[in-house]
């Protein structure tokens, strides 16, 4: 399958913390018979994708599958739907969103008093969560009920749709695209052994890699993810952090890693050689699995490797295609040199 | 045809303000059975006879007014980078612009996303932008946006119809499709009647803007009876009950000192005799809607208003129940089938 056909039929599946089971299903049923494949307790996939080549090092390579969204809280009296946010969602971004709930997926829409009506500070301040609710045209708590329960998931309505010529936007793009970017490299074959990790509950924590990277035990790891680039107008030059169509994001630190330095600089050496762009983040931000993979045990060298997102955990984050190609061919070409180190 | 069948294919076209053409060509299809009507360029209202009319003079006039523009943005400016800077036409709702998505009206429709300073670089993100501090991200350069894109070009968001629970739906611009809408359904209610007034149907533009499609459009039809048909605050959470309507619970007929009495009375008496259930909204003047407009068009025009309850007014989520647009339908055709 075209990694990008892929990365569609992933963004388009709900999956917020906790409760990945879809993507899962999803991932599962596309490397049965590539891999030995287990589930670990918290949800996580392990996949041994056998190489043509051995070696006594491992090398364990992660998404993960899970997306920021929300989580039902309360029903009101008047059926509407009280919600908190799970993983780290912007209060500005919320309100008059469509929204998808629960295993039934009902759709909803959040609300609030009229524009016409506000007052005072009220139209210039953000929402908050707790004031936020969504309404699925119930009237009364008993009929909500029956269609919506307490600590169902929520996830923001997707409209995948290509921006431009070559931009993709779509909710969940991280990190749906590190899981193509990985089904793509399982698909064409590894040259070594590799274990690919596609992990649960990064966006509340770090919690899934925590839990993988203690069970792979790997000597080395790359972490495929979706980055903030803030390459838009309202940005300063310095406070771009990484931008679009500039290639795979290889970062020096963020707020959760320093970087292992002999896999940084291998990975700008096999860009120079390969032809592949890669840029670094030009900002300490963000942060991802590498926080918890680079001090699992006694330790792993580790390396990240992002597609540029702009809007990051919104229903709107944007990527160019360019750079997931760009991603997945540094993938490819690091994993192969970081056994020959 | 289905109410939600109708909204389906009046909520997606384009209409902001000075760019009512699509949404008005897309009505005008569904009205072809009723009548006659042509949207009008110097105008941009749309203006529709029902078949029956009389130019002699033997009968009289009422006008069934929606206005058909809906809220959004004019480009004003493209940066280096081919982002797009707006200004709003209509009252825009700051809560709802970031990470929204939108069609740009160009020599194409092109699709884009609202975005502001990114959150890592706000001090503090409660603080919801202006219109002026967002950008339009249509993932062109500069150079191939200039080639779509004139500044003047309109913006709507986008959402396309979906069903709540029950007979709810929410999409974007249902203020006021869901207006004309009702009068579709009116017409087709009245097919085949014989009846004693012309009724023309104003698809009014730039609502949104002051009321100005109204103005032109009453003057050119010279009703001698007048209907506002708009939507109305429905209660959700947060408002104040003494404010609104609720959904369900039927038309909005208005009573208003600018209104005419007699006709708010005659409408809630057709609709007790019809068992058509109803909610009165009080107004102390002016009523915000085009009938402000149509009472002082010419030598005076006696207008009410029949609103349809909604909530969330002015974001791309508004919420309206499809009985309500069903029941406006009734009361108006009953209203005019009993006219004189």
């Amino acid at each position: 399958m075209d990694m990008f056909t892929e990365l569609e039929a992933l963004c388009n599946i709900n999956g917020i913390s906790g409760d990945e089971g879809r993507v899962r299903d999803y991932i599962l049923s596309q490397i049965e018979g590539r891999c030995e494949v287990t589930v670990d307790p918290l949800g996580s996939i392990i996949a041994l994708c056998k190489g043509k080549k051995k070696s006594d090092k491992k090398l364990m390579i992660s998404a993960h599958m899970d997306e920021v969204g929300f989580i039902v809280t309360y029903i009101t009296s008047d059926g509407l739907i009280k919600f908190a946010p799970v993983g780290g969602i912007d209060p500005r971004i919320v309100f008059g969103k469509r929204v998808v709930i629960g295993d039934k997926q009902i759709c909803g829409v959040v609300g609030g008093k009229a524009l016409h009506h506000l007052e005072g500070e009220e139209k210039s301040r953000a929402v908050p969560f707790d004031k936020l609710y969504i309404d699925i045209g119930a009237d009364s708590k008993e009929q909500a009920e029956r269609y919506v329960s307490l600590g169902d998931s929520i996830c923001f309505d997707n409209n995948y749709i290509t921006l431009g010529k070559d931009r993709l936007k779509s909710k969940a793009i991280d990190d749906r695209a590190g899981c193509a970017v990985m089904l793509d490299m399982i698909r064409q074959g590894v040259e070594y052994d590799t274990f690919f990790t596609f992990v649960v509950q990064e966006e509340i924590g770090l919690r899934g890699s925590t839990a993988a990277a203690y069970t792979v035990a790997p000597d080395y790891a790359i972490v495929l993810e979706a980055t903030t680039a803030a390459d838009i107008p309202a940005s300063s030059d310095d406070k771009r952090v990484c931008e679009l169509d500039k290639g795979a994001v290889v970062s020096f630190m963020d707020r959760s890693t320093l970087y292992d330095k002999t896999l940084y600089s291998l990975a700008f050496e096999t860009g120079r050689q390969e032809n592949i762009p890669v840029q670094t983040k030009t900002m300490v931000a963000g942060g991802n699995d590498a926080g918890a993979i680079h001090r699992s045990r006694g330790g792993v060298m580790t390396a990240a490797i992002s597609v540029p997102c702009r809007y990051l955990h919104s229903p709107s984050c944007v990527i160019s295609k360019n750079d997931l190609v760009s991603v997945r061919a540094l993938a490819g070409e690091l994993s192969k040199r970081i056994f020959e180190l | 045809m289905d109410t939600f069948e109708i909204i389906s294919r009046l909520s997606p076209a384009f209409g902001v303000s000075g760019e009512e053409r699509q949404a008005a060509d897309a009505a005008l299809e569904l009205l072809s059975p009723y009548g006659e009507g042509a949207f009008d360029k110097k105008t941009g209202n749309t203006v529709f006879w029902r078949f029956g009319r009389e130019t002699d003079g033997s009968k009289k006039t009422v006008l069934l007014d929606a206005h058909i523009d809906e809220i959004g943005f004019i480009v004003t400016y493209i940066t280096d980078d081919g982002f797009l800077k707006v200004a709003p036409v209509g009252g825009i709702d700051r809560r709802m612009l970031l990470a929204s998505e939108v069609t740009v009206f160009g020599k194409e429709c092109v699709r884009g996303v609202i975005t502001s300073t990114p959150p890592h670089l706000e001090k503090d993100n409660k603080q919801l932008p202006e219109v002026s501090d967002i950008y339009i991200d249509i993932g062109y350069t500069a150079e191939k946006a200039k080639k779509v894109i004139t500044l003047g070009d309109k913006v709507s968001v986008v959402n396309a119809p979906v069903k709540l629970l029950g007979d709810r739906i929410s999409a974007k611009a249902l203020d006021d499709r869901c207006g004309v809408a009702a009068l579709i359904k009116t017409l087709e209610l009245l097919k085949g009647e014989s009846l004693d007034v012309n009724v023309a149907l104003l698809l009014s533009s730039k609502e949104e803007i002051g009321e100005m499609g109204a103005k032109t459009g009453a003057f050119d039809i010279k009703p001698d009876i007048a209907i506002a048909v708009d939507v109305s605050f429905a209660y959700t959470q947060g408002e104040d009950r003494e404010e609104c309507g609720e959904l369900e619970k039927g038309p909005m007929i208005g009573i208003s000192p600018s209104l005419s009495r007699e006709l708010s009375h005659s409408l809630i008496e057709c609709a007790e005799k019809n068992g058509i259930p109803y909610q009165l909204e009080i107004m102390n003047g002016k009523t915000g809607t085009n009938a402000d407009e149509m009472t002082v068009s010419r030598g005076g025009v006696k207008t009410v208003t029949v609103s349809i309850p909604q909530r969330y007014m002015h974001t791309p989520a508004e919420v309206i129940d499809t009985k309500d647009i069903d029941n406006t339908a009734r009361l108006l055709a009953c209203f005019i089938g009993g006219l004189k």
